[in-house]
């Protein structure tokens, strides 16, 4: 039963991970239907900034964060502008296969980038704290792994609440919902596009940090991908909310399945899910109609 | 002060307006009139810059609607509340309320304003923080007219309000529209397919047939006139 519930809290630590991780995918894909599958290829990215302002900076990775959103805010603006705003104007479902198409090669042009800055190797940043546990009734839970909860429960609230309680927040979920009636009162929506994609960058940065405390290398691009798109089907697209609740589903049935069958079939059991929820509840299991 | 001067609108290579003109000026009620597909959308789009006209122009209080970008339109004072209501659905009754008074000069003014259109429609006060998507549709109409007088318009567009409601419903938003026009000296556009209703609420009336305009006056002798009782009416 220790056992059971060691592996299970570790599931939940990773959970809050995950959910950090398909943030930045749910914004962008509710606000203007642009899937960027390319996304763990960015959190990838902003896990090798951080390992070099570590390793050359002596910079903490927590404070990285700083630096890295910032910095990711920007290339996203780049992004837009040269690459996915000549998308704007064209239906809903060609948005989604056309932004599909951008964000595969995305998808190949970032992790090659890495394996030529970085090489393939595995790196993690090492500080003070890594290894460190805290012990629970006998269950231990790493300090990076509670950072990464506390970081996720943060910037998930912080972001529902600029969503829901500012007028550019307010203006944001306005055009997620009508394009043309958020014309009709005045929002640039144009404008609201190019942040809120920036914004869904700047939200890479972060899961990105938190990484970095971890083993990584080029090649973990697609997998955080697959966690992210698993994520926002449970949670159902475009759900700010049910992203937390939904990487949280995801740990804990991916820690079940590891404590039941074995470690190596740890990924299979969130494609199962996958699966399941696509048949059975293809609106999310918070959401509304897809 | 709206004027749509010889307008010629087209959706790719389909003309949909020919030659239309029309004006509207302060504090009037004008209504639009025709039937299904005759272009009345069309116009209301070409307004609010959503469609730029291929000939001819359209100026709102002085500027040339195709000199600003669309969502620079309802600045001017003009507010749209468009066909089929457009809410907001999953967001609420406040919020719905807090985007329509969106642009600047607004949001200084949004407590009175809110003030204003609870006092016009009692029930969105009582329906504050239900979800758009939740009211009734009489309710979702009141709260599309209130979200477009939100803005602090000098004119507002109303598009096909009757559509889908039930008599007694339209006839009481109606009525509000023609106190908002007396109280507040907004001027109004409605654009209907119902007739005679809109030839009742409009001091002037225009009626346009498949993409022309083809009649023009007070909407009292329209309504009696041979040519729209023959067309629209089923009289005579």
């Amino acid at each position: 039963m220790m056992h059971f519930a060691q592996i299970f809290s570790y599931g939940l630590l990773s959970g809050a991970l995950y959910g950090l991780v398909a943030l930045g995918l749910s914004l962008v894909f509710g606000v203007m239907n642009y899937l960027i599958i390319a996304h763990g290829a960015l959190i990838m990215m902003a896990a090798y900034m951080t390992f070099w302002a570590f390793f050359y900076l002596k910079i903490d990775p927590f404070l990285c964060i700083l630096l890295v959103t910032p910095a990711f805010f920007v290339i996203g603006w780049i992004l837009f502008k040269v690459l996915y705003q000549s998308l704007m104007k064209f239906s809903e479902g060609e948005k989604i296969k056309n932004s599909l198409l951008i964000s595969f090669g995305l998808l190949l042009v970032f992790p090659n980038l890495a394996i030529l800055f970085w090489t393939a190797d595995e790196r993690a940043v090492a500080t003070a704290y890594t290894g460190k546990v805290l012990d629970l009734f006998g269950i231990r839970l790493p300090y990076i792994g509670l950072g990464g909860v506390a970081l996720a429960i943060i910037v998930i609230i912080a972001l529902h609440l600029f969503l829901t309680r500012t007028y550019f927040g307010k203006a944001i979920r306005a055009v997620s919902q009508d394009h043309e009636a958020a014309t009709l009162m005045g929002i640039n929506v144009n404008r609201i596009c190019l942040v809120a994609f920036s914004m869904g960058f700047a939200l890479a940065g972060i899961p990105g940090v938190i990484t970095s405390l971890h083993a990584f290398n080029p090649g973990i691009s697609m997998d955080l991908t697959n966690k992210a798109l698993i994520v926002l089907i449970l949670a159902g697209f475009g759900s700010i909310k049910g992203v937390l609740i939904g990487g949280l589903l995801l740990g804990a049935i991916e820690a079940t399945g590891v404590y039941i069958v074995g470690a190596p079939y740890r990924e299979v059991f969130g494609l199962i899910l996958f699966v399941l929820i696509l048949m059975f509840r293809p609106q999310g299991l918070t959401g509304k109609k897809a | 002060m709206l004027e749509i001067e010889n307008v010629d609108i087209c959706y790719g290579d389909v003309q949909a307006l020919w030659d239309v003109s029309l004006t509207v000026k302060g504090e009037e009620i004008v209504a639009l009139v025709g039937s299904n597909g005759a272009g009345k959308t069309t116009v209301l789009k070409t307004i609010t810059g959503l469609l730029k006209p291929r000939k001819g122009s359209v100026s709102i209080y002085g500027v040339l609607s195709d000199t600003v970008p669309a969502h620079k339109i309802v600045e001017l004072g003009v507010s749209l509340v468009p066909e089929g209501r457009r809410l907001f659905r999953d967001m609420t009754v406040l919020e719905n309320l807090e985007i329509g008074g969106y642009i600047g000069r607004a949001r200084n003014g949004k407590d009175e304003n809110l003030r204003w259109v609870f006092e016009v429609f009692p029930v969105l006060e009582k329906r504050l923080r239900q979800l758009a998507g939740t009211l009734s549709g009489g309710e979702q109409q009141m709260l599309a007219i209130a979200r477009g007088l939100m803005s602090e318009p000098k004119m507002l567009l109303v598009d096909e309000l009757s559509l889908g409601l039930a008599p007694l419903i339209v006839k009481n938003i109606y009525k509000t529209l023609k106190e908002i026009n007396a109280s507040r000296k907004v001027t109004i556009l409605v654009v209907e397919q119902n007739v005679r209703l809109a030839l009742e609420i409009g001091e002037r009336a225009y009626i346009l047939e498949n993409g022309r305009i083809s009649g023009e006056g007070r909407g009292i002798d329209l309504l009696n006139s041979e040519q729209v009782k023959k067309a629209y009416l089923a009289m005579g």
